[in-house]
């Protein structure tokens, strides 16, 4: 048992030397910093997928809506009320949390391939808003100008606009906080009954948990961590785009929890990472990159379905 | 007005009865595999292209009967290699990978004809209008509207009084009894996959010849589709039809007096329906747990 | 007075009428079974006790309680607990952690985002003292999912004992197993009856199960009540036994 513990230090040691080492490591090989911030980013929206899917098992597949509210409602602020980077974070958060949460009230007693397809359905409404109402989001070419600010924290002022590696932390924080705040709930009694709901729904009613709630209850949190993910995109790229809310944008983020690994807490991250690297490859080198993208999903559901964590695990054990 | 409005209706029908058709496909799928088919607007693509290829040497009638089911053999192709591996596992698999194959239809479509439109030829006498002052109403639209009546009509009594439909529809009820009674299940869910794939190619054909052919079209009859099986209620194919037409007229009608919001009225009449009758129009209780 | 008080009970799916004016009243402590034939509707009039679905007509009252139109969430709340025919646990996680969901929710900390060290230990008393009753102590950190048979079937009794119920419901606890099971399992049965003073009321097919438990025998045919007695008047009833040789024939 203390084996187990002092391997998953191990690895949580490394994963966060990892991630505090990147704007070192990732040019030498190849890489440049703003990938890495474009790889935290989509990994916390992924992780915030994977909140409902992998420790609930709920199949979510119109999480985009909310990473996509997140990101708008981030923008506006900076666009239209206020020049502050973290009234941008909390205007997106809660946009996109409350929409989700009013939305998920009205679904939750959906299971299966029929909550897939609500979500769906429901996801693309705010496409569809995004989309049509271009007087305040800028319709298909999205919402612009406006830009991430500097933060002043009372004794010193960080240029996270202009700095790459600035910024690079500063999102590496944000990150941070939500992945803390994920893996205590998942820690937690409240957590547990996902993971009971996720292994035997009947059994965990049986046990006296109102099922119901809390699904509502997880997928609420993982509407806000999704919004606040969606917030930082926006700020990633001082853009919010329709695009960001589209259902396919939802198959990328469920693809990069797969890819990684369902089961872990840290697979998304790892699926996100070979997601974006693979795309920002293909599309340097192919126009028919988006075939290759297919295969891809082709090839995880045949052969990697429990995720590369999955696979490397099983490997380890036996 | 009274011209407009009826336009617009008319065109709704029509736009409703392509809905019903992927929808139905859809939706035979979904209720006997439990697999939700995100490249079904794929094959209607490639429905839709393979007409346009073999039109010259066919004519449009040729294409008509041939290209669906070429597009079925197809889909029962991809069934048997990619999908059947997938059955008792997690239903997001088979979404995923169905998911992947949209992308690479698309995008194979466009390597293989060219990201323009393609115009399909229709016979002559099917193009004119029948009368002046309905102008809209053009031999192909009533034509189109026919085939789909006959083949929805087909489909139901298919499954009615057929030894095949009455184990779909028994098998939708209860995969396990069908099973135990000796039926095959695998090649019952292949044949009804094909089905399913077969109305997506007929589709296709059809929208060819109204709209022209374009890669990305089949993205856009999917969700229209997904919303009349959520609105008809999943596991009742007559609240599929019933939700297909009922989305495109709402959408017809949209277009006369907001025509931006012809594509939202459909998620709006999805959420009003959700809101006062969860399981959909005609939804069975069973299905939706 | 009585626990549990079933009246009237009818339940029916179309025109299949699968429990029929059933009647049925279980004291504290007692330990009643439910025999039947195959399709007698035994399941079916558990799942009306334990609220898997409302009757068609009738009453279930449950510890003073009309609880007829309560959810499965309320009536665990209020003490019933059950275990299935076909085993109902948490495969993926540990037998310690299946015990522990059930041992947090009884608490009341199924909402919590964190509970105390103190609270940590009471649950942590509560997850021992079940796996110890239960005989599982030794494999509390094995998956449940790769357990033998019998050992999951114990795993989820114990489930159903962290939540301390009034009522213990279980379906068929010997089903799938063989005699050396069949045999442990009769044995926690009796154990937590005779020492631990649990209501228990279990559907059962094997007969020796059944007489070597029962109080009270009740039983089923055709989705009516067809007798009710002590283990020697259902042993020398003539009804129950035209209903099973019947069937056998």
């Amino acid at each position: 048992m203390s084996g187990e513990q002092a391997r998953k230090l191990t690895v949580l040691v490394a994963i966060w030397a990892l991630l505090l080492l990147a704007p070192y490591w990732m040019p030498p090989l190849g890489g440049y910093t703003a990938l890495g911030t474009r790889v935290l980013v989509l990994g916390l929206a992924a992780m915030s997928v994977n909140f409902l899917l992998g420790f609930t098992g709920v199949l979510s597949f119109g999480h985009a809506a909310w990473f996509g509210l997140g990101a708008y409602g981030c923008g506006l602020m900076l666009k239209f009320i206020a020049l502050s980077t973290p009234l941008g974070l909390i205007a997106g958060t809660v946009l996109g949390g409350v929409m989700g949460g009013l939305l998920g009230a009205l679904i939750v007693r959906r299971r299966g391939v029929y909550f897939a397809m609500v979500t769906i359905a429901f996801g693309q409404v705010f496409y569809y808003i995004a989309f049509q109402w271009s007087s305040l989001t800028g319709g298909d070419d999205g919402l612009r100008p406006f830009s991430r600010q500097p933060l002043h924290l009372g004794f010193a002022t960080v240029d996270i606009l202009s700095d790459a590696t600035a910024f690079y932390y500063f999102v590496l924080f944000c990150f941070a906080l939500a992945v803390a705040i994920m893996g205590f709930i998942l820690r937690s009694p409240f957590g547990r009954t996902m993971l009971a709901i996720r292994e035997n729904e009947r059994r965990a009613r049986f046990l006296g948990i109102p099922v119901e709630r809390h699904i509502w209850i997880a997928f609420t949190l993982s509407c806000f961590f999704m919004a606040y993910a969606g917030s930082l995109y926006a700020l990633v790229n001082n853009f919010a785009d329709p695009r960001g809310l589209h259902y396919s944008q939802s198959g990328d983020f469920v693809i990069m929890a797969v890819m990684g690994g369902m089961r872990s807490f840290w697979g998304p991250l790892l699926g996100a990472a070979v997601f974006v690297v693979l795309q920002d490859y293909l599309s340097s080198v192919t126009i028919n990159w988006m075939s290759f993208v297919g295969l891809l999903f082709v090839l995880v559901v045949l052969f990697f379905p429990r995720g590369l964590l999955g696979v490397i695990r099983r490997k380890s054990e036996a | 007005m009274t011209q407009l409005l009826l336009f617009n209706v008319t065109n709704g029908l029509i736009i409703g009865a392509f809905y019903v058709l992927m929808a139905l496909g859809l939706s035979l799928i979904l209720n006997l595999s439990n697999v939700i088919n995100f490249a079904h607007g794929g094959f209607l693509v490639i429905g839709g292209y393979i007409a346009y290829t073999i039109t010259p040497y066919v004519g449009f009638w040729g294409a008509l009967l041939i290209a669906p089911p070429l597009t079925a053999v197809i889909g029962l192709a991809v069934e048997r290699v990619l999908i059947r591996p997938l059955y008792g596992r997690d239903p997001l698999y088979s979404l995923l990978l169905t998911f992947g194959l949209a992308f690479i239809i698309e995008d194979g479509t466009r390597f293989i004809w060219g990201a323009q439109g393609k115009p399909v030829t229709i016979p002559a006498f099917l193009a004119q209008p029948l009368s002046y002052e309905f102008f809209f109403i053009t031999g192909y639209r009533l034509f189109m509207v026919a085939v789909v009546l006959f083949t929805v009509a087909l489909l139901f009594l298919l499954l009615r009084y057929t030894r095949l439909g009455i184990r779909i529809r028994a098998g939708t009820l209860d995969l396990e009894t069908v099973s135990a009674l000796g039926v095959n299940v695998r090649a019952l869910r292949s044949l009804n996959f094909a089905v399913g794939i077969y109305l997506a190619g007929l589709s296709g054909v059809l929208a060819a010849g109204q709209l022209g052919l374009e890669p990305t079209m089949g993205a856009g009859v999917l969700m229209p589709s997904f919303i009349a099986i959520i609105v008809g209620g999943v596991g009742s194919l007559t609240g599929t039809l019933l939700g297909g037409l009922l989305i495109g007229v709402a959408s017809g009608l949209a277009a006369v007096f907001l025509p931006a919001a012809s594509e939202a009225i459909m998620y709006v009449l999805m959420a009003v329906v959700l809101l006062i009758r969860p399981r959909g129009l005609l939804g069975e209780e069973g299905m939706m747990t | 007075m009585s626990l549990l008080e079933v009246r009237n009970a009818t339940k029916s799916f179309g025109s299949l009428v699968a429990v029929r004016d059933v009647s049925l009243s279980v004291r504290q402590g007692e330990l009643r079974a439910i025999i039947g034939p195959n399709g007698a509707g035994k399941t079916t009039f558990f799942n009306l006790i334990s609220g898997f679905f409302p009757p068609t007509s009738g009453t279930v009252t449950f510890d003073g309680k009309d609880v007829t139109a309560l959810s499965v969430t309320k009536r665990v709340q209020l003490g019933m607990a059950r275990t299935f025919q076909i085993t109902e646990i948490f495969p993926e996680l540990t037998v310690h952690e299946n015990v522990r969901i059930g041992a947090e929710v009884a608490a009341g900390y199924r909402l919590r985002p964190w509970i105390s060290r103190t609270e940590a230990e009471k649950v942590e008393r509560t997850i021992e003292e079940t796996l110890a009753l239960i005989g599982l102590s030794a494999k509390a950190n094995r998956l449940v999912g790769e357990l033998a048979h019998g050992d999951q079937r114990a795993a989820e009794i114990a489930m159903a004992l962290t939540l301390r119920p009034k009522l213990l419901l279980l379906d068929e606890p010997t089903a799938g197993m063989g005699d050396q099971e069949t045999y442990e399992i009769t044995q926690l049965i009796r154990r937590l009856h005779r020492d631990s003073n649990f209501t228990i009321v279990l559907i059962e097919h094997d007969m020796r199960v059944v007489f070597h438990l029962a109080d009270h025998i009740t039983v089923l045919d055709q989705g009516k009540l067809l007798a009710e007695g002590t283990p020697q008047e259902i042993g020398a009833n003539e009804a129950v036994q035209a209903a099973y040789l019947g069937k056998a024939a």
